[in-house]
């Protein structure tokens, strides 16, 4: 074959895989906006409008990180339980450090935010350094870690959510408005913007694909896998504890069960809706972002038609599988692996 | 040095049960008492047949996350199918066996239905095992939860729950024995037939398999849908059990299933593992989790404790095939 059958061949794969990934989510995503303006009038209320936008972001920054991950074809079971410890730990250390240490809010929110942060990075690290290093599936290893970190947070907290939060976390970011828009979306606006910046314009960006798309060939090249394996983990531990943190200073406390396994079940369906492959190598920030947008309209549309949160379940079930059928049926008779 | 570690590493894996209740033994005396070790056969038993049902779609390199729920689900709609059948005038001798065939079989075609779709989805419509099996699990979730409310359904008759789980056959409870032919079945299955030797050839190398010409795709969703009747059987010898549907009884099997199975020898990259490791991971998992209670361990750290040990068992697992 030429070099340039072999050029065509690669663009077409890529186009059509461009077009059945962005052309699908807007589509579907305008569907429920028409489909929720002709029936329920509350849809179009700024408090709904703006609670849309809180969801989109909490599942946005998440979702990226278990994109980054998918992209080095893994797996995060374990970002939902990342997200719970984040925020127990924020709160314990925020509410230790103002009533027990005397330091100022502005402090104690930042001691707060940066060991959080840690404890998040240092179950990313273990995430990371079990798969690459020991070859362990990263299903069996953050699903073991899922259970670790649930248990670690649970014994933290017995269950009880952590109260004590400077006032200012709650009312000056999580429940504020920056210039008429909540908080929170200005932090998955940027997250989003760095992920996207990071996959297309630096050379950890690259990087990561490479090492999904072939590992040999990045392991030839010079590349050391493990390393950026390990750092993808411990990224996606991050923008799950950023969730985390969003989510606590909205709640006002500090929870030990962010809605159970629901943030780790939307999270994959989010990446996976938004293109990316569990195979690893294709994976991109801004649809990712898109597709969070739809989940979250989409279970916003169910909520206000009073389908509840069980049948709601059933929804996003067959959703996530239409759109992965539909997408890898139109990629064409790929080769099984 | 990697040879000894896998010379050791054999013998390790199908004694590391015995070792685990050695151990504990020595901890609480009582784990080793005859009344415990017959409780943890039982349990065991429930655990092992979910574990074979697992262990099928593990070997083609696929899994199964929608197990657990479809457990719940098949649990709940068997027993509102017995409650409907024996309706509100109270059971009588024949009406009781009647709802009882009646629960079992709605309880089989749910599998059924399972099965088909994971399988047609995994299959034909190409989308990862992951991706179908997690959406069948939020499908089945959300049925099994609003079938009966989330309320446990109770009023099964009699007779279903004698035959499913009091019974008792020369001093042998029911459980074990269904546990007993379920895994006697999947061996005869799975060494035997070429059905079940394909299963193999899908998960280790699913190039030969096109290549032979198989109706690859047709084997694919049969692997499921047989992974999704045995499931069945478990739900419904727990429903037999529990003397009642309940919508949490499979709560964290799917995952407990994929550990148990792991930790005897099944590979997630499909190809290898069978009856024995079924049944080493899954007596395992019981022993580990009765050796806990017993041990008066709280539930946090047991969670903590599971945990490690799953990631430590499939550790030792790689490192000890590094060199095969």
């Amino acid at each position: 074959m030429s070099v340039t059958a072999v050029n065509r061949a690669a663009l077409r794969e890529r186009l059509s895989a461009r077009l059945g990934v962005v052309g699908l989510i807007p589509f579907l995503l305008v569907l429920v906006v028409v489909g929720m303006t002709l029936v329920e009038p509350r849809f179009y209320g700024l408090p709904n409008l703006f609670n849309i936008l809180r969801n989109t972001s909490f599942l946005a920054i998440i979702a990226c990180g278990q994109m980054l991950v998918m992209i080095v074809g893994g797996m995060d079971l374990s970002v939902g339980a990342t997200a719970a410890l984040a925020s127990v730990v924020a709160a314990k250390v925020m509410a230790s450090a103002t009533q027990a240490y005397g330091f100022d809010p502005g402090t104690a929110i930042a001691l707060g935010v940066v060991v959080s942060l840690g404890s998040a990075a240092a179950v990313g690290a273990l995430n990371g350094l079990c798969s690459a290093l020991l070859r362990v599936p990263s299903l069996i290893v953050t699903l073991g870690m899922l259970s670790i970190v649930s248990g670690i947070t649970l014994m933290m907290t017995s269950g009880m959510p952590v109260y004590g939060l400077p006032q200012g976390f709650i009312t000056d970011f999580g429940r504020a408005l920056w210039w008429g828009v909540p908080a929170p979306a200005y932090v998955a606006v940027a997250v989003v913007a760095a992920v996207w910046l990071v996959q297309r314009k630096t050379v950890l960006g690259t990087y990561i694909y490479a090492i999904g798309g072939n590992p040999h060939a990045a392991i030839v090249s010079g590349i050391s896998a493990t390393f950026y394996v390990v750092l993808t983990f411990v990224l996606c531990a991050l923008l799950a504890s950023v969730t985390g943190l969003l989510i606590t200073a909205q709640m006002g406390s500090g929870q030990t069960n962010l809605g159970g396994d629901r943030l780790m079940l939307l999270s994959i369906a989010a990446a996976v809706i938004g293109g990316t492959s569990l195979r690893g190598g294709i994976g991109r920030a801004e649809i990712v972002g898109l597709s969070a947008l739809f989940l979250s309209t989409l279970t916003n549309a169910l909520n206000l038609l009073r389908i509840n949160s069980k049948k709601e379940l059933v929804v996003l079930g067959v959703v996530v599988v239409a759109a992965v059928a539909i997408d890898s049926l139109g990629r064409g008779k790929a080769a099984v692996e | 040095m990697a040879h000894i570690v896998s010379l050791v590493y054999r013998v390790l894996v199908p004694a590391s049960p015995v070792i685990l209740a050695l151990a504990f033994g020595l901890y609480v005396p009582r784990v080793l008492s005859f009344e415990n070790i017959i409780n943890i056969i039982q349990q065991t038993a429930f655990l092992f047949v979910l574990t074979c049902a697992q262990t099928i779609v593990l070997l083609t390199r696929g899994l199964d996350l929608s197990l657990g729920p479809s457990v719940s689900m098949i649990s709940v709609a068997s027993a509102l199918t017995m409650t409907a059948v024996v309706g509100s005038d109270g059971s009588n001798g024949s009406n009781g066996i009647i709802a009882a065939l009646a629960g079992t079989a709605s309880g089989l075609l749910i599998g059924l239905l399972v099965g088909l779709f994971n399988g047609i989805a995994v299959a034909w419509l190409r989308v990862n095992p992951f991706v179908a099996t997690l959406a069948s699990m939020n499908i089945c979730l959300g049925i099994g939860t609003s079938l009966s409310d989330g309320h446990p359904v109770f009023g099964i008759p009699e007779e279903f729950n004698v035959a499913g789980y009091r019974l008792h056959v020369l001093g042998i409870p029911m459980s074990i024995i269904y546990a007993v032919a379920v895994g006697i079945a999947l061996h005869l299955l799975l060494q035997y037939t070429v059905v079940g030797r394909s299963f193999y050839v899908l998960g280790s190398n699913p190039r030969a398999a096109i290549v032979a010409g198989w109706p690859r795709r047709r084997l694919l969703a049969l692997a499921y849908i047989l992974s999704a009747l045995l499931t069945a059987v478990g739900a419904l010898i727990l429903t037999a059990r529990a003397a009642s549907g309940a919508p949490n009884l499979g709560g964290g099997l799917s995952l407990q299933t994929i550990a148990a199975a792991v930790i005897g020898g099944v590979s997630l990259t499909g190809g290898r593992g069978g009856l024995s490791s079924a049944l080493i991971g899954s007596f395992f998992i019981t022993i580990l989790s009765n050796g806990m209670n017993l041990a008066e361990i709280g539930g946090y750290t047991q969670m903590l404790v599971m945990g490690a040990i799953v990631i430590f068992a499939v550790a030792l697992d790689r490192v000890a095939r590094m060199d095969v």
